[in-house]
């Protein structure tokens, strides 16, 4: 740690390195120092060790602006608002200096014709070396007509797009997994792009529902510094930002593990941060780093603010994870919100009666001595 | 135990024979009492309904409840593979042929004790193990069992320490349809358990009172002490 | 005769498609589309009530608050809760918060490109570029450093040849008029506005865990527990963070957003004769000031027709219904007769040309967006309609004195209200009345907390066997873009039907049976178009809406 500091400190003073300081980065008002401390945080959000960090700030002085387009398809723009909220680098930096975003719906000037030659000319220019990144599930019913942009399906412009990518990034949890639109019933046929474009060579999903800008940009940093996309998990999800539940890293946790919950909204166990789980928190079956990086600059988190986590990372998080206010999903063929341990201690209790007459039964044709004896001839019939 | 041993005892009608060999005792056992208080902490996971005042510090309330948990499903986990273990190796009795009916006579005697529960025979067909119908339950049973087993390691691989092998069981969670969906299956899965126990105690008693092999001490000492002739007729299968 | 189509429209949220025809450079007609579905009112069936805020937020994430807002109002009026004050407090907050965020964003990475040409601000002096932005305010960061500053920025990024989102737009198009002085000092609020936009949405941050999709909200209440003496709670530090995030947007808007208005528009006073629409405007109201069933609202609620400030009447919702006649859905009872909202259908059915095409069918059904209609009027909705109203109402005062002040400032009477360019102003003003007003809910809070009043839910009807077996509700909000109203029918604790009418729904809307077309094609009709291949003029009146599609289709 120490030797890393005084590595730094020689970098900051070498005159060859303050050559070499991205003009534009400057101009922003970003300073050298405060770079080195940017990139000390994205070390951390990565969880590499923080001697990693100069390296890190090497790399990305170097390395070469590579194109990225975004697309919408079933979407709500909440991605692309979370991604303008970005702060470390910010979406100015990004768009400016790192990354040339060709196309973008939201943000682009040029609109219709001229939107769409942008588009085409970078798959065609670009073809399997710019990073496409996806907002928003894919329609499959109605031949395409639910989701249509110039005319053209979501699922053709997919194809196109992503399989001519060097990557794709499915940004949020509609992109990754189908989210909202594939909601239970599904009417519109709404698939991850993973399943509409079966097969991309290299597919990362960064759910959430919005996925956090901060985890936007840590993973478009560590592709930029370490030349490689992150290690993911069994849903495609970068370990540095979905390996661990929240539960695991939740505030609140003490209070779990003592026993001591919300039972009603504004309680004083609520007043005084008490765990959220008897209100419906799904902490416990979701991965993300919300309580680590928290959100908008670290300034809070869902739980921290007093709301239980809904599980917003998970696939089919809106069928698996609702009612929200209760801590198990709905029971196939019961009412919405029903209690298991109601409908659990009534099966038992249905059978403890029955069989309390099964026995009445047998007692009275003991001792009445009828009832149907077939015991020796069934036997005999063997 | 053979047909012709039940005849080498004379004078005696009905005869003692060994049908629960230690391992299946031990593992029943185990998995009853395991059961009782994996019910009872998992119930508490589910539904905290005790709540405690004053400083987290003080109070491990769930965290026990927990701990107490996870080494019931030691436990637990043990027994019943340890009874699968034993459909492999042990007696005629506790075979996994016994639980899951294959032969024809088998078939029968299910369709036979099926009747007797609906009151459409008299007696029970005489068994010396498991009727076939109580061993079809068994199987469903054992079934309930390992998925509480695998339900409940899925959701303990993602706490388990760093570097423990307990995380490779992370691969079931999808297989279970995700965390959520494996709480619930484990949730109902108890529910189910604490449902069967009801109607198989009940069972116990009933055999204990009809058939009169002592079916219910016979899970303590190993021994039942049935008809030369049911013993005959199970040796022809 | 010219089709000119613009698909897709760019810099707003979500799918929306134009099709005009252009003769001897002016639109005759006009066509609105939205060329995406998701189906969220039939993903509510069968589902918890309580859950249905957190799916119908899900409508849209930039304006990622309201459907949230509406919908527990729905559910409150249907099963009958009361939230406590605090409640309202902070929603007032949050509902201020996205309304000022909103049109920041609107204003400078939506709506600017329309007006600011990029690529002339290369050419501009820096040095004149800062004694423009003196004059016109007295905001610190407009120094000659500056702006010498963002120009040699813009230069590299040009000269880099990677023009990113900025490539193949209609720069040196003729209907950009700004010198390249204020182009430049546009330039560089529009990133000042990028930082200005994240750092004070952490408020909602504060307020609601996150931004966007805060997760605060309860029906009855909030989920964020007030109390002055824990740690764990909204305290005095946090008001005096809000009144400090409050402050800065106070500033934002008066110093930056309000001058650069006023200064564009006065190049382009033209469009205060362009674009007017339909001329009908509707205002739910907004920001209740007391706990009331029908509160006192801060911005009134009320419809005008045919321009007729003279004439402003209550809202009675009932006139709301909503056709389908060309939209690609399907109602039992025909297509020819609209359907009020609590009987609303949701049966898509999609007969247009199959993708990929050219053209779509526009004598027959053409978008996936509704028509709604007031007593079979087209309703102008959004920023403008809210500053008609409570002009004609003329309360509050600062709405009246702001409007004055920007007609005088411009040289143009109320007329040019009704315009592409009234809209655009209305949309500042309404900025600057709600962030100057977040101040007083803030003290209100810290008051309540004073008070020791730590209420934030009404917990009596939170469980859904509190409810009646069967109950209708409805929840009325002025959304950034307009007026939102959310119907809900629940039975046994189960959503039986929920509708949405969104304010784009209204803007956006195609023609109705009565061929009737809805305010963007009313509004397109008659704009000028210098050339049909750079549309750039067809922009301006439809982004002048801030148009959202999700919203609009949902
Ligand atoms: C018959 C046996 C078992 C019964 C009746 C049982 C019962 C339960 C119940 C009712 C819950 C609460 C579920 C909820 O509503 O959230 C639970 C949680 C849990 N059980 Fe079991 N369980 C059994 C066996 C096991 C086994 C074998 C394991 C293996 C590791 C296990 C691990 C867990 C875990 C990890 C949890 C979740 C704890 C938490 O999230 O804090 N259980 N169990
Ligand atoms: C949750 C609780 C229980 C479970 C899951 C359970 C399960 C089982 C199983 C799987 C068997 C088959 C044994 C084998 O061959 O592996 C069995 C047999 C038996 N159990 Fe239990 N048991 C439970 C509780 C009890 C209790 C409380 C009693 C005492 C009355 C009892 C008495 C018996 C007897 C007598 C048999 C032998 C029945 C026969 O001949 O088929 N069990 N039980
Ligand atoms: N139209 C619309 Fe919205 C708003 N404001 C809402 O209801 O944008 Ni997404
Ligand atoms: S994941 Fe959530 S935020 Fe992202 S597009 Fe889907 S609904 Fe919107
Ligand atoms: S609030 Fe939720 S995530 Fe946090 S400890 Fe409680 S249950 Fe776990
Ligand atoms: S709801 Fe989503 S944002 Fe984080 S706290 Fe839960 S994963
Ligand atoms: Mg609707």
């Amino acid at each position: 740690m120490r030797l890393k500091e005084s590595a730094v400190r020689a970098k900051l003073t070498a005159k060859g390195r303050e050559d070499s300081w991205p003009a534009g980065w400057a101009e922003l008002g970003v300073s050298r120092r405060s770079f080195l401390k940017f990139c000390a945080s994205m070390a951390a959000i990565l969880s590499m060790p923080p001697a990693v960090a100069a390296k890190l700030a090497e790399s990305i002085e170097k390395a070469e602006k590579p194109t990225l387009v975004w697309l919408e398809f079933q979407d709500c723009a909440g991605n692309t608002e979370s991604f303008l909220r970005a702060s470390r680098p910010t979406v100015a930096q990004i768009i400016l200096d790192k990354i040339s975003v060709n196309y973008h719906e939201t943000i682009m000037a040029a609109a219709g014709q001229q939107a769409e030659d942008a588009l085409a000319k970078t798959v065609k220019n670009h073809a399997g070396k710019y990073i496409a990144a996806v907002e928003g599930s894919i329609p499959t019913g109605a031949d395409g007509a639910y989701c249509a942009i110039g005319g053209k399906s979501a699922l053709q412009v997919a194809r196109e797009v992503c399989g001519n990518a060097a990557a794709t990034i499915a940004i949020g949890t509609c992109a990754a997994f189908g989210g909202l639109p594939a909601a239970s019933p599904n009417p519109t046929g709404a698939v991850a792009v993973g399943d509409a474009v079966p097969g991309l060579k290299t597919l990362i999903n960064l759910p959430a529902c919005p996925a956090n800008a901060e985890n936007i940009t840590a993973l478009l940093v560590y592709y930029m510094t370490m030349k490689q996309w992150p290690p993911l998990d069994q849903y495609r999800r970068p370990l540095f930002a979905y390996g661990k539940l929240i539960h695991d890293n939740c505030e609140r946790r003490a209070h779990f593990d003592a026993g001591q919950y919300v039972e009603n909204w504004g309680d004083d166990g609520h007043r005084h941060g008490y765990c959220l789980y008897k209100m419906g928190c799904k902490g416990p079956v979701t991965f993300q780093n919300c309580p680590v990086i928290r959100w908008n600059e670290g300034t809070n988190w869902p739980i921290g603010c007093g709301h239980p986590c809904v599980g917003c990372a998970e696939p089919n998080f809106w069928d698996k994870m609702t009612p929200f206010y209760r801590h198990l999903e709905n029971i196939p063929g019961f009412a919405v919100g029903t209690d298991v341990d109601k409908v659990g201690l009534g099966l038992t209790a249905a059978v403890g009666a029955t069989f309390a007459a099964h026995g009445v039964i047998e007692i009275a044709r003991r001792k009445l001595g009828h009832g149907p004896d077939q015991g020796e001839e069934g036997r005999k019939g063997e | 135990m053979s047909a012709a041993l039940a005849a080498s005892l004379p004078g005696s009608k009905r005869i003692r024979v060994y049908v629960w060999e230690l391992p299946v005792r031990i593992a029943h056992w185990l998995i009853f009492f395991s059961i009782m208080v994996l019910a009872a902490t998992g119930f508490y996971i589910g539904h905290p309904f005790i709540s405690v005042s004053g400083m987290a510090r003080d109070h491990f309330v769930m965290g026990t409840v927990k701990v107490v948990h996870f080494y019931a499903a030691i436990v637990f986990t043990l027994a019943v593979l340890s009874r699968l273990w034993w459909m492999l190796m042990g007696n005629r009795y506790a075979r996994w042929s016994q639980f899951i009916p294959v032969s024809a006579a088998r078939w029968r005697d299910l369709r036979e004790t099926a009747k007797f529960y609906v009151f459409a025979r008299r007696d029970p067909p005489p068994t010396v193990g498991h009727s076939a119908l109580a061993g079809a339950f068994y199987a469903v049973i054992y079934g309930i069992c390992l998925v509480m087993i695998g339900t409940g390691l899925a959701m303990y691989s993602p706490m388990a320490p760093l570097g423990s092998p307990m995380r490779w069981f992370s691969f079931l969670i999808p297989i279970f349809g995700g965390l959520p969906t494996a709480r619930l299956i484990h949730h109902i899965g108890m529910w189910l358990l604490l449902a069967f126990m009801v109607h198989h105690v009940y069972s116990a008693i009933l055999y204990s009172a009809v058939q009169r092999t002592g079916t219910v001490e016979s899970m303590v000492s190993g021994n039942k002490f049935v008809e030369p002739e049911a013993l005959a007729e199970e040796g022809d299968d | 005769m010219a089709h000119v189509v613009v698909d897709p429209i760019t810099r707003i949220e979500g799918h929306l498609r134009i099709e005009t025809e252009v003769e001897g450079g002016t639109v005759r007609d006009a066509w609105s589309s939205s060329t995406m579905f998701r189906g969220v009112e039939i993903i509510l069936k069968g589902r918890d009530p309580r859950d249905a805020w957190v799916f119908t937020q899900r409508i849209c994430g930039v304006c990622t608050t309201v459907h949230a807002i509406t919908s527990i109002r729905a559910v409150e009026h249907a099963i009958g809760a009361n939230p406590p004050p605090n409640a309202r407090l902070l929603r007032n907050l949050i509902i201020g918060a996205q309304c000022v965020q909103d049109h920041v964003i609107h204003f400078y990475h939506l709506h600017a490109l329309d007006w600011v040409d990029i690529v002339s601000a290369l050419s501009a002096d820096p040095a004149k570029t800062a004694s423009l932005a003196q004059s016109i305010s007295d905001w610190p960061i407009s120094g000659r450093a500056y702006f010498t500053d963002v120009r040699a920025r813009l230069k590299d990024f040009v000269a880099g040849g990677r023009l990113g989102p900025f490539a193949n737009a209609y720069w040196g198009h003729p209907a950009y008029k700004l010198p390249p002085e204020a182009n430049l000092m546009a330039v560089g609020h529009y990133l000042q506005a990028l930082d200005f936009q994240r750092q004070f949405i952490r408020m909602h941050a504060i307020l609601g865990g996150k931004n966007p999709h805060l997760q605060s909200f309860l029906v009855g209440g909030m989920a964020t527990p007030v109390d002055a003496d824990s740690q764990n709670a909204l305290n005095m530090g946090t008001i005096a963070e809000l009144s400090k995030l409050v402050a800065s947007a106070r500033d934002f808007v008066t110093r930056v957003y309000m001058p650069d208005v006023l200064a564009i528009a006065a190049f382009y006073k033209d469009w205060a004769g362009i674009g007017a629409g339909v001329g009908n405007y509707l205002s739910y109201g907004e920001y209740p000031e007391d706990d009331n069933p029908n509160p006192n609202m801060y911005l009134p609620g009320g419809t005008i027709l045919n321009r007729d400030l003279g004439k402003v009447a209550p809202v009675e919702p009932d006139k709301i219904s909503e056709y389908v006649k060309h939209s690609w859905y399907d109602y039992k009872g025909g297509d020819d007769k609209p359907l009020p909202p609590f009987k609303g259908e949701t049966s898509p059915n999609y007969t247009g040309p199959k993708p990929p095409y050219e053209r779509l069918h526009l004598d027959r059904k053409y978008s996936w967006v509704k028509s709604p209609r007031y007593e079979d009027h087209p309703m102008e909705v959004g920023p403008l309609a809210r500053m008609l109203v409570a002009y004609a109402y003329g309360r509050p005062s600062r709405v009246k004195e702001l409007v004055d002040n920007t007609l005088k400032a411009l040289g143009v009477g109320p007329q040019a209200l009704f315009s592409t360019l009234g809209r655009t102003a209305a949309r500042a003003i309404e900025s600057q009345v709600i962030a100057e007003k977040m101040q007083d809910w803030v003290a209100a809070l810290a008051e309540s907390m004073a008070r020791r009043d730590y209420r934030i839910c009404d917990n009596s009807k939170f469980d859904p066997s509190t409810w009646p077996e069967e109950c209708w509700g409805s929840g009325f909000h002025e959304a950034p873009r307009g007026s939102l109203g959310h119907w809900v029918h629940i039975r046994n604790g189960e959503i039986v039907n929920y509708q949405c009418v969104v304010p784009t729904t209204w803007n956006a809307g195609p023609r109705d049976a009565h061929g009737k077309r809805g305010p963007y094609e009313e509004a397109l009709v008659g704009t000028p178009i210098a050339k049909p291949d750079q549309p750039l003029e067809i922009l301006r009146t439809v982004h002048s809406f801030d148009p959202c599609l999700a919203c609009a289709v949902h």
